[in-house]
């Protein structure tokens, strides 16, 4: 059986996601046995050519040639597959959506007129279609693995639409939230982590994202209550995940 | 005449970190034009930072890199502990020195087999030959050694959780740091025999002597503490080095350059593991020295080329410092020191595993910041990979252009390059 063409691809991020991929350690060497290894710059001296059966896309789209970039390797593959909170969510460098891209610049650079870039860093999602998202900053070897095999035998991955806090439970972790009265987003974050900062003692700052139908503006309430003001609530919120995080703010309003 | 002009151009370099290319144009056998192209997307880190609570700043100054997070970690919260007159007991120091270790053991093991090391034996990839697939196997050992280490004790090896101001959120147990002994007492009798694998690979004959630069300390391997020293004999705190370099931006790079300020101009300097290597070898332990020695390296290596060499001496080093504070570690009676944020500024410069990291805060009354400066090892280094690439086509310009480029590429992959970190800098004015 021919083996399927496998791409990987980087757009505004820091690489966390790719590493992942060499991360796979054992498997590594299966990886690249199962698949045929078409392009991966980060490891492999190899240029693009012809299409693909999968792409694994990590990074936001933050720069206008990153537009066009998108939409190339969309034609070129047969599935796409965004990979990590920067893919999926703008990643930390979408704070600039809130913010004013000239102050960005000037503050960064001393010539900025010579830099390019777009006012807001967005998912892959905005620009094209994406068959399967996966998140976290960074994603887990775990989830990728799965992601892999799932594709490799024609299933749709196991995806985990509930929240951190299910993974607390599992794992017998004490609710930092209720019980140390601690501003904790996991009731509002995607499970994926296996609750590793409440394992560390610390409250989940978001990593995974927004789970489905999470009730942001309730848990804020509750941070309110707590002592927090609004702009501490934000912060927690403006992480790595903000763009999607606000967004899913706006819809528990509704 | 068309004849006497060559192009050298590589849009994207293959097996760096990050999005960067290589522009070279000779004319009539000398080069005129020697660029390392870095087309990495500006994040703004140091923008978005501002206004930002203090805490925040490890968790994301962990975002510029994804292959060395913790180094980021680490000179993010030395400064600000510096701002805050915070002092860590010594469990504390060394379980810090211990995460750098397993991020060095990661970091080089990564470049050593997966992205500089196939360049030696003349593949495209790690995987690409089925021979040469014990040398992958080797490295992968000693890469998931490293990660394994650093989720014990940061909970995952990529942006770990633990690290933060004062200290940790959770400090490991001794068993748990135990049980990882046996595996590095392996790793460590096994890389100290890849010293000689590196220094057998063959390296082009040429040497230079340029500016190493990295932190040197009385009395260790320097990581996390020390002054800055030149090879050139001077050191400076950290402090008065921000005073001696300059960031300049040039027109083909969204990374900033830097260089050293002599004479009333700049003068390119190296960071990196060949420069801690050359500069702090005395204070390695004596089976390593012998092990380099042995395999008939002396230093200093004036060969920018055998960089991989020093990484294999750093990558033995880390795992029996790794072995050292194991054995030595007692749990402490607290994972942080308690603190109050105080209004304050602080330059602090870290040894991340390409080289030396310098972060600068301005923090205001109420504990958020005010302004930070972060200049990573890679930005450092741009200018002097570009004389690099100068000296070697002022000697080899007659070559064919795909010779000269394959050679550029390498030149650039020794140096490590972590371009996705390399545009996160900002001017000192």
């Amino acid at each position: 059986m021919k083996k399927p063409r496998l791409g990987i691809f980087k757009l505004t991020s820091c690489d966390g996601c790719q590493l992942t991929v060499l991360n796979l350690e054992d498997d590594l060497v299966r990886l690249v046995d199962l698949f045929e290894m078409a392009y991966f710059p980060e490891a492999m001296d190899k240029p693009l050519r012809g299409t693909l059966d999968l792409a694994l896309v990590e990074g936001s789209v933050s720069v206008p040639r990153q537009r066009n970039t998108i939409v190339e390797i969309r034609e070129r593959s047969r599935h796409l597959i965004a990979m990590g909170s920067c893919a999926t969510s703008g990643g930390l460098q979408a704070l600039r959506n809130w913010a004013n891209l000239a102050s960005y610049k000037a503050s960064t650079y001393p010539s900025p007129q010579a830099v390019q870039a777009l006012s807001t860093s967005t998912p892959i999602s905005e620009h094209v279609h994406v068959d399967y998202e996966l998140y976290g900053c960074p994603i887990t070897t775990q989830a990728l693995s799965e992601t892999l095999v799932a594709f490799l035998l024609g299933r749709r991955p196991m995806l985990r639409g509930y929240s951190v806090c299910m993974e607390c439970k599992r794992h017998g972790i004490p609710c930092l939230l209720v019980s140390q009265g601690q501003p904790c987003l996991g009731p509002v974050t995607r499970a994926g982590c296996e609750a590793l900062c409440p394992s560390l003692e610390r409250p989940c700052y978001g990593c995974f994202g927004p789970k489905e139908d999470a009730n942001v503006d309730g848990l804020l309430a509750w941070f309110e209550k707590m002592g927090l003001n609004a702009r501490e609530c934000q912060a927690l919120l403006d992480k790595m995940n903000t763009y999607t995080f606000r967004k899913a703010r706006l819809e528990s309003r509704s | 005449m068309k004849a006497d002009r060559k192009i050298i151009h590589v849009p994207s370099l293959a097996r760096v970190e990050g999005e960067g290319g290589i522009f070279i144009e000779i004319r009539h056998g000398a080069p005129t034009q020697v660029h390392v192209t870095i087309h990495e997307a500006p994040r703004f880190f140091e923008a978005f930072l501002i206004g930002r609570p203090h805490e925040d700043v490890p968790d994301f100054t962990a975002r510029i890199c994804g292959i060395c997070p913790v180094a980021y970690q680490m000179s993010s919260v030395h400064a600000l502990e510096k701002i805050f007159g915070i002092q860590v007991e010594k469990p504390l120091r060394d379980l810090r020195r211990l995460l750098y270790c397993a991020e060095w053991i990661e970091s080089h093991a990564l470049h050593m087999y997966l992205l500089n090391g196939p360049d030696f034996y003349g593949l495209n990839s790690a995987w690409e030959s089925k021979n040469e697939q014990s040398i992958l196997a080797r490295g992968v050992r000693f890469k998931k050694l490293g990660n394994e280490l650093l989720a014990v004790l940061g909970g995952r090896s990529v942006h770990p959780v633990s690290v933060r101001v004062g200290g940790f959120t959770r400090t490991p147990s001794k068993k748990a740091l135990l049980s990882l002994a046996p595996k590095l007492e392996t790793a460590y009798e096994e890389s100290l025999k890849e010293i000689s694998w590196a220094a057998s690979l063959p390296f082009p004959e040429t040497a230079w002597d340029t500016v190493w630069v990295s932190l040197v300390h009385d009395e260790e391997y320097p990581m996390n503490e020390g002054t800055m020293g030149f090879s050139t004999g001077e050191t400076f705190s950290m402090d008065a080095f921000l005073e001696t370099v300059i960031e300049f931006q040039v027109s083909h790079s969204t990374a900033l350059h830097a260089g050293r300020i002599r004479d009333g101009s700049q003068t390119p300097y190296m960071v990196g593991p060949l420069s801690r290597l050359n500069l702090n070898h005395a204070k390695l332990p004596t089976a390593i020295q012998s092990a380099l020695k042995d395999a008939g390296i002396s230093v200093p290596i004036r060969n920018t080329r055998m960089a991989i060499v020093a990484r294999a001496v750093e990558l033995a080093y880390a795992f029996y410092e790794a072995l050292r504070i194991i054995a030595d570690y007692e749990e402490p009676d607290r994972a942080f020191v308690p603190y109050e944020p105080v209004e304050g500024e602080a330059v602090w410069i870290t040894e991340a595993p390409r080289g030396s990291l310098m972060h600068r805060y301005r923090v205001g009354s109420t504990g958020r910041i005010e302004s930070c400066t972060i200049i990573p090892p890679t930005s450092q280094n741009l200018a002097h990979m570009e004389m690099d690439l100068r000296l070697f086509l002022e000697s080899f310009a007659s070559e064919p252009t795909d010779v000269l480029r394959r050679e550029a590429e390498k030149i650039i992959r020794c140096y490590d390059p972590c371009i996705s970190c390399a545009v996160h800098v900002i001017s000192l004015i």
